[in-house]
């Protein structure tokens, strides 16, 4: 009988919980079709509700991140969910995966499900508001896939709290929304940013916070996520 | 002095206020095997999960090799193997894909083979491809059998593993702790009624609302356990 | 816990608030500009500054109640994340009461009262936590995750609000050394308030923690009870299975 001991523990454990969750998505695409429907149903509400002139770039910006936040929202707790039906969450735990590379795995998970609405988002965006494929849209990529880790970072922690609640379904926006603030901030300047044309030096100081957001949420996941998903 | 695979030391448990275990110690040995009888609610699922390391003690201590249940090193972890009232199962993936994904967590190799020698052991290789959420109850509890002793593990813990089993379910499940014990696992199993197997061995235990008494395995202990349900 | 401390404190919260309320209302000057509106800065500011440090304790707390494990520090913090959230709620209605004479409008998006604000939903969402998971043995560490990265997250909240916008007039003591306090009374006055709510501040805490700490001995002995109950009643049970003993 095999018993490999090493130091790939980690690595086993993060793409053997990877691997099953994407075969999970691409059999059902449940996710995915949805959290795109998101982006577009998020897109149309905010051209109504901001009754803004048609194609204003100002609420562009904007519109990308609400719809950033409303899939991650979603995305993280639909990564953690499946878990807790049937106790596989127990599993997991008794088996010899790392904590912080289960966290990891959901992570990257909600990171895809969050990266394809958004691409939606963004082609629908391109259409909506007629920009144009330039090197507007190449620097907004960036901006957006940081605000995206650090979200997933900070929502996979917090869904992980809120799915062992009976009643908490808010609580996952409560509570990840205002420690989001910095990052939606700088995202949306820089978005901003990026979009009137500015190069990247020219909204260096919005992407330093992003970064730090992002380097702070994913310290405090990886450090954190034992706690939280133990149990009793 | 090796350390016993499985020891409980004085454990208490209690949820919120009321006591669910009180000072239960317990010893099994390489080989060994205990059943544990109690009724619904004597706290049979919660020893379980003590041990398992899954749930944290109130009093006492949980051992495994020697260790805390609760703070066992991944190397440790992977010899421990649970079977509770949840299946630990991915509803929507096939048996297949559920056993190479414990396979694959637990860092076996030659998974593939591996696999489909477990399936026709107990009895499912031709419903290996079919997705769990069409599995049978019973179906669902080999499949759960297999998922545990995948990998082999040096103690087994098993919270009524023979509900919703026919006899041939039975056999091959006596078949595979038949197997493990004489591979020199530990073995603890609980029931809510007596049952009587020629070709095991067992010391045989009484959980009372939350106390664990030695009990001789006839009907002395069953009065007990019944005589104690009518008391409340 | 015996009440000595809390009285000891609670009469010296007494004492400076008197002090403090004296001198706002009487000992200092009226302000040139913003006239005697401006006094409520007096009470504004500690009430912020009471707010941040309360939340820094809630997770000092939980880092320690992580480590430690101890029911202690889980019942510290919760008590401080309750006081706190009252100073937080003071901060911003002295705020709003504050800015409509000077700026007509209650709420202005000036980074300082936004970030409180923020730090305001931040304490919601710790209590809101408490409350809904209250049932589940793991709260208390729950709490402390969320208290620990809600507080690292307080100081790059404070530096992206800033650099979003600022209209706060200058009436603090900055770095280079200037400020908007011209009578070395207005000064004054300040740091007698700050220490006044200070005092207030861990003289509530001490109220609420100690109530907390007595609701954690009561659940102790009750446990204890159930269990000499749950004993008795097997020994009951065993008196009337072999009679003959």
């Amino acid at each position: 009988m095999d018993r490999r001991v090493t130091s790939n523990q980690k690595a086993w454990a993060f793409t053997a919980i990877l691997r099953k969750d994407l075969r999970l998505e691409l059999r059902t695409g449940e996710s995915t079709i949805t959290l795109v429907f998101l982006s577009l149903l998020v897109l149309t509400v905010l051209t109504f509700a901001l009754d803004a002139p048609a194609g204003d770039p100002a609420i562009a910006a904007g519109a990308l991140w609400v719809a950033m936040i409303f899939a991650g929202t979603i995305g993280a707790t639909r990564a953690l969910i499946a878990e807790w039906q049937n106790g596989c969450v127990r599993a997991l735990l008794l088996s010899p995966a790392d904590r912080a590379a289960i966290y990891c795995s959901k992570l990257v998970a909600s990171f895809v499900f969050m990266a394809l609405a958004e691409i939606a988002a963004m082609v629908l965006l391109v259409l909506f508001f007629n920009l144009d494929f330039g090197i507007r849209l190449v620097r907004i990529a960036p901006v957006l896939a940081m605000g995206a880790l650090g979200f997933a970072a900070l929502a996979t922690l917090l869904a992980t709290i809120q799915v062992q609640i009976r009643v908490g379904d808010l609580l996952l926006p409560l509570l990840a929304i205002p420690v989001f603030v910095p990052a939606l901030i700088a995202g949306v300047k820089a978005t901003n940013a990026a979009l009137a044309g500015l190069p990247f030096s020219g909204f260096t100081q919005w992407l330093k916070i992003l970064g730090a957001c992002d380097i702070l949420f994913l310290a405090g996941g990886y450090l954190l996520f034992e706690q939280v998903i133990s149990g009793d | 002095m090796k350390a016993l695979p499985l020891e409980a030391r004085q454990v208490g448990k209690t949820f919120g206020l009321s006591p669910v275990l009180r000072a239960v110690s317990l010893k099994v040995d390489q080989g060994e095997c205990a059943v544990i009888v109690g009724r619904n609610g004597s706290g049979k699922s919660t020893l379980v999960r003590i041990l398992a390391g899954l749930s944290s003690v109130s009093a006492g201590e949980a051992l495994l090799f020697g260790q805390p249940a609760r703070k066992l090193q991944p190397y440790d972890r992977r010899r421990v193997g649970l079977i509770t009232h949840q299946s630990f199962l991915y509803s929507r993936l096939t048996a297949r894909e559920n056993l190479e994904f414990y396979a694959e967590l637990y860092g076996l190799d030659h998974r593939a083979s591996r696999v489909t020698e477990l399936l026709e052991r107990i009895g499912l290789a031709s419903a290996a491809d079919e997705r769990v959420s069409s599995f049978s109850r019973g179906m669902e509890q080999r499949l759960t059998l297999a998922r545990a002793t995948i990998a082999a593990p040096d103690v087994l813990l098993m919270d009524e593993p023979f509900t919703a089993l026919d006899a041939d379910g039975v056999e091959a499940a006596m078949g595979l702790i038949g197997g493990a014990l004489d591979r020199g696992c530990a073995i603890v199993i609980t029931a809510h009624e007596h049952f009587q197997f020629a070709q095991l061995t067992f010391s045989s235990y009484a959980l009372v609302r939350g106390r664990l008494s030695p009990a001789p395995a006839d009907s002395k202990a069953e009065a007990a356990v019944q005589h104690s349900a009518a008391a409340g | 816990m015996s009440a000595k401390p809390a009285q000891w404190l609670g009469l010296v919260t007494l004492g400076m608030m008197t002090a403090a309320i004296f001198m706002v209302f009487v000992y200092v000057p009226t302000e040139a500009q913003q006239g005697i509106v401006q006094r409520i800065f007096y009470f504004h500011v500690p009430c912020a500054w009471v707010a941040f440090a309360a939340f820094a304790l809630v997770a000092l707390s939980g880092t320690f109640y992580l480590w430690f494990g101890q029911q202690v520090w889980d019942d510290l913090g919760y008590a401080a994340a309750e006081v706190g959230m009252l100073f937080c709620t003071l901060v911003l209605i002295t705020g709003s009461i504050w800015a409509k004479p000077i700026w007509g409008a209650w709420w202005t998006w000036d980074s300082r009262l936004t970030t409180t604000l923020v730090l305001w939903l931040l304490y919601a969402g710790y209590l809101m936590l408490r409350v809904m998971a209250a049932e589940i043995p793991q709260v208390g560490r729950l709490a402390a995750v969320v208290g620990i990265v809600a507080a690292a997250d307080v100081p790059v909240i404070i530096v992206s609000v800033r650099l979003w916008r600022t209209i706060h007039p200058a009436v603090l003591v900055t770095r280079q050394g200037g400020h908007g306090l011209e009578d070395p009374r207005m000064i004054a006055t300040l740091l007698v308030s700050i220490v006044a709510f200070t005092a207030l501040w861990l003289w509530l805490l001490m109220l609420r923690f100690a109530t907390l700490r007595t609701k954690t001995r009561i659940d102790n002995l009750h446990r204890e009870l159930l269990l000499v109950e749950a004993e008795l009643a097997d020994r009951s049970i065993q008196a009337r299975l072999s009679p003959s003993t």
